[in-house]
């Protein structure tokens, strides 16, 4: 059915998105990722395919990595979320966004939000992750430009010296 | 001046880290689809849901009642041509009777959210005549009727060049094959988008995602009906693009430019993922046929090549694809006697265009494919086949052009090949499950747009020195993801002397410089360098004679290296802060601009001899693959890719360019399958159209080889489709090596690999 044709409910949330609490009433049936960067303007969290597959809205939720694109915002009430923009708060980079800087691991960036999110999750779950382990763990972020290499090298090398 | 600027070699060479990777790290850059601006609604493509037939009636009355609708555009409210061909005049911005794709484009719905723009664009009720479409290149040769447009033939090219007929006569061996490969969509990141803000001048101010700010000022001027100057198109943070967004985006923002213009309101598309699959370019796919004569020592003496692409519906980039695969159809070898025609067809699909490498890596699986099987035929292994016929300095390639200097190709062959140890290796006993193959690909890439787009290869750049030693660079191509903003800091920073810290690159603007030709054909490097280079020369003798008069010395003597002004005698030095503070307060000129055209080329498109390319880049890729003979997968293990790139202007950069150019490769070459049904894409999305994974990627070991090109800045030639062009044929022929059958399509599916084992089975 035609989206402008439904009868929209509203839901009032509350949420926790980079240590700021939001109380909005939402329409419930706008995903997570649309709170995000429409509502709440953190645009660093992506939409490419909408279904799941490439990781480019990966937020942390409850301290778990998921898709945003999957996720109905009615559904993160009364959870913690953090995205890209809590990273980095001081404007001071992590060890491991710093890495891929140093490890040339950005080409157009438009996965790197994702990409740094997910490698931050294999970083904490493996300590010292081996490469099998990373792409294990980056197997739901796809990135077009840079064939994985360098950003593989960068979380490989943060895991390291972590 | 030249020459001290070549000497010179202070940044060029370095692997400077990524001017814009910090707010790609933090979320910070702001991406087309990230930009909002003021009072901004939003548009969403009506087009045809059939392949071809007659648009008889447009309704938009129930459209027009829905909430939310602003405005529906079609061809009638155009004020200028509809017309956005980009080469030949054969594609309306709005079909107003003739439909030819699934995805053709029939007006534009205005709306005030996203969402309801794509709701409402569904309400707009077509109906159509429907004509006997065509998908094949098969059928769009053989019908007698019914054609696409005047006729069926989008475009053809040709090289003839000796006496093929003769040479095959006093060949000792005729090897023929025929090949196919498939489509290919660049699936960019983020998806064509763009904003377009009407100016009070009358004009319109577009942003986009896009590679060529200068093709869409010039499609826009033409549908608005109002000049070049009123139209300013600037480039935002483009989140990839590989040719998809090189012709693409002038029909788009053309489109958006008019609702703007319409409404008077800043106008945002951005089109979501299945629109973008459906309506936008692929890589051309392709039928090759070869006839190949050989001595029985393994020289080459003649080659006839067939080259068919599937053009879609319009001819779009079809002909300088079509022209490129031709005149690199042998690839780099010597084949003294050729016949090659290569022929684009109209068909009813989305047209193809172009995508990195720009139909070499089609000609590339062609002649690859081709030098392995005529190997096998004459008893020779690939490599030493290669080696007797490649391509060295003062031989001619096929159009008859002499390369005399930057010449990599053997090189490349060599180390790739020492760097793999096949030869070393005991030839794989190959009995169990797992079979494992090598296979090796040349290519030869004409660097820039050939004599086919020489009347638009120049560049220019902007320099303007501040007083506080600070520096703005504009230029005319495009940051899109491959590193152009690091490469032009380096080489302005090489040009001047000075660190790349007091270096800005302005967003890439029409308002900036002059037009500079498409970010394409691998050129930013070649010509923003040499830009750069000759804008340094107009205003150094400037900074040299203001030096001397600050520094009180001769301004022969000026030298300003390493970020410092010196004397050249260690007696006297000061900042480069210090001399553009003095230059400003003393009424220097403190601004410069560059331009640079590629060589005028002597070439006969009549039989396609002479100079094609005024330089090429050469590469070898050699794959090690593993092939699963139960499931039919092949998994690549590892690519040895050595590139002759003139002078690496930035390794880092290299690398990662060939590391992205072999993972999308292995993309074109095995996990990637573009499935259509009757014109509709029925792969349409990452669940079903398979881009390679971290797990799917090979190892990578680059090999940067190093033959100065005299006419590239510092020695520089074109990395970025290089790093595609072989890896396809590489693996196509090591997977012919692991089976023992030959593999004469992409994509190399599991279900073709286990077609090919039982047929080696029945023989």
């Amino acid at each position: 059915m035609m989206a402008s044709k439904m009868k929209t409910s509203f839901f009032d949330l509350k949420l926790t998105v980079n240590g700021n609490e939001y109380n909005r009433r939402i329409p419930t049936h706008i995903r997570l990722l649309d709170l995000l960067r429409d509502e709440l303007k953190l645009t660093g969290a992506k939409e490419v395919c909408g279904e799941g597959e490439c990781g480019a809205c990966t937020i942390v939720m409850d301290g778990k990595t998921v898709n945003s694109c999957l996720i109905l915002a009615v559904e993160a009430h009364q959870t913690e979320i953090t995205t890209i923009e809590g990273f980095s708060p001081e404007n001071e980079l992590t060890k491991l966004q710093q890495a891929f800087i140093d490890d040339h691991s950005v080409q157009c960036g438009y996965c790197i939000p994702g990409m740094i999110i997910s490698g931050e999750q294999i970083i904490e779950d493996f300590h010292r992750p081996t490469r099998k382990q990373i792409k294990d763990g980056l197997s739901g972020n796809i990135c077009r430009c840079t064939g994985y290499t360098k950003i593989i090298d960068a979380i490989e090398n943060t895991g390291k010296n972590s | 001046m030249v020459k001290n600027l070549l000497s010179t070699k202070t940044y060029i060479g370095q692997p400077l880290k990524r001017v814009d990777a910090r707010g790609k790290v933090t979320g910070e850059t702001q991406f087309l689809t990230d930009i909002s601006v003021d009072g901004m609604i939003y548009s969403a493509p009506v087009y045809s849901r059939i392949p071809f037939g007659s648009i008889t009636s447009i309704d938009s009355s129930e459209a027009q009642q829905s909430p939310g609708f602003i405005k529906f555009i079609s061809a009638k409210d155009i004020p200028g041509e509809n017309q956005v061909g980009v080469i030949t005049n054969d594609q309306p911005l709005f079909a107003d009777k003739t439909v030819r794709y699934i995805g053709d484009s029939i007006g534009l719905i205005v709306a005030d959210n996203p969402a309801r723009a794509f709701d409402i664009a569904k309400l707009i009720r077509i109906t159509y005549t429907e004509l006997d479409p065509i998908f094949t290149i098969e059928k769009s040769q053989s019908v007698t009727t019914g054609f696409i447009h005047e006729n069926n033939i989008s475009c053809q090219h040709k090289v003839i060049r000796g006496n093929v007929e003769d040479a095959f006569a006093n060949a000792d061996k005729i090897v023929e094959a025929e090949f196919t490969t498939a489509e290919q969509e660049h699936y960019y990141l983020e998806p064509q988008a763009c904003i377009v803000t009407p100016l009070e001048s009358g004009g319109v101010k577009i942003l986009g995602s896009l590679q060529c700010p200068f093709y869409v000022q010039k499609a826009v001027s033409k549908v608005l009906g109002i000049p070049f100057n009123k139209v300013i198109v600037e480039q935002a943070p483009t989140g990839g693009a590989f040719g998809g967004k090189e012709d693409v985006p002038s029909e788009i923002c053309a489109r958006v430019a008019l609702a703007a213009i319409i409404t008077k309101r800043p106008v945002k598309m951005v089109y979501g993922r299945e629109d973008d699959i459906q309506l936008t370019s692929k890589r051309h796919p392709f039928k090759l046929k070869y006839k190949v004569g050989v001595t029985d020592d393994g020289i080459i003496t003649a080659a006839e090549v067939r080259l068919e692409e599937n053009s879609g519906a319009y001819s779009t980039l079809s002909s300088v694809v079509s022209y490129r695969s031709a005149v690199q159809a042998m690839g780099p070898y010597v084949v003294p006697n050729v016949n090659i025609q290569s022929i684009s067809y109209y068909t009813n699909l989305p047209p193809n265009g172009a995508f990195r490498g720009f139909g070499s890596p089609q000609a590339a699986f062609g002649h690859e494919r081709m030098m392995d099987i005529v190997a096998e035929k004459i008893g020779m292994d690939s490599y030493s086949f290669r080696k007797l016929n490649i391509i060295k300095p003062n031989d001619q390639t096929i159009t008859g052009q002499r390369l005399t200097s930057s010449v990599g190709a053997m090189e490349t062959l060599k180390k790739s090949y020492n760097a793999s140890n096949w030869g070393n290796c005991p030839r794989p006993q190959n009995e169990g499950r797992i079979k494992t193959g090598y296979g090796i690909a040349l290519t030869h890439y004409g660097n820039c747009l050939g004599a086919a787009g020489w009347f638009m290869d120049g560049s220019a750049v902007k320099i303007t020195l501040h007083r506080d030693g600070s520096v703005t660079v504009s230029f005319g191509l495009v940051e899109m993801g491959q590193g152009a903003l690091t490469v032009v800091t380096q080489m302005t920073a090489e040009a001047f002397g000075i660190a790349p810290s007091r270096i800005q690159i302005n967003p890439t603007s029409t308002e900036y410089v002059a037009d500079s030709g498409p970010a394409v054909a691998s050129r930013n490097v070649i010509m923003t360098g040499q830009a750069i280079i000759n804008a340094t020369e107009n205003l150094l003798p400037e900074i040299k004679l203001a030096a001397s008069k600050f520094l009180d010395c001769p301004s022969q003597n000026i030298v300003i290296e390493n970020d410092k002004v010196t004397d050249n005698a260690g007696n006297t030095h000061c900042s480069f802060g210090d001399l553009t503070d003095y230059m400003y307060r003393s009424n220097y000129r403190m601004e410069t601009t560059g331009w640079w055209h590629v060589p005028e080329l002597n070439f006969n498109p009549d039989d396609g001899n002479g100079e094609a390319y005024f330089s090429y880049s050469f590469a070898t890729h050699l794959a090690k693959v593993k092939v699963d003979t139960l499931t039919g997968l092949v998994k690549v293990q590892k690519v040895w890719a050595a590139h002759d790139v003139g002078t690496a202007i930035n390794p880092a950069g290299i690398e990662g360019q060939v590391e992205g150019g072999i993972s999308q490769g292995i993309g074109w070459a095995v996990t990637e399958n573009l499935k259509y049904n009757n014109g509709l894409v029925q792969s349409q999305n990452l669940s079903t159209y398979l881009l390679p994974t971290a797990n799917d990627i090979s190892d990578v070991e680059v090999i940067i080889i190093e033959e100065p090109e005299p006419q590239g800045p510092w020695g520089a030639k074109g990395i970025g489709e290089p790093a595609i062009i072989p890896t396809g044929a590489a693996i196509a022929n090591a997977v012919s090596n692991a089976i023992g059958q030959q593999v004469n399509q992409l994509p190399i599916s599991p279900e073709y690999v286990l077609d090919l084992i039982n047929q080696s089975k029945e023989q």
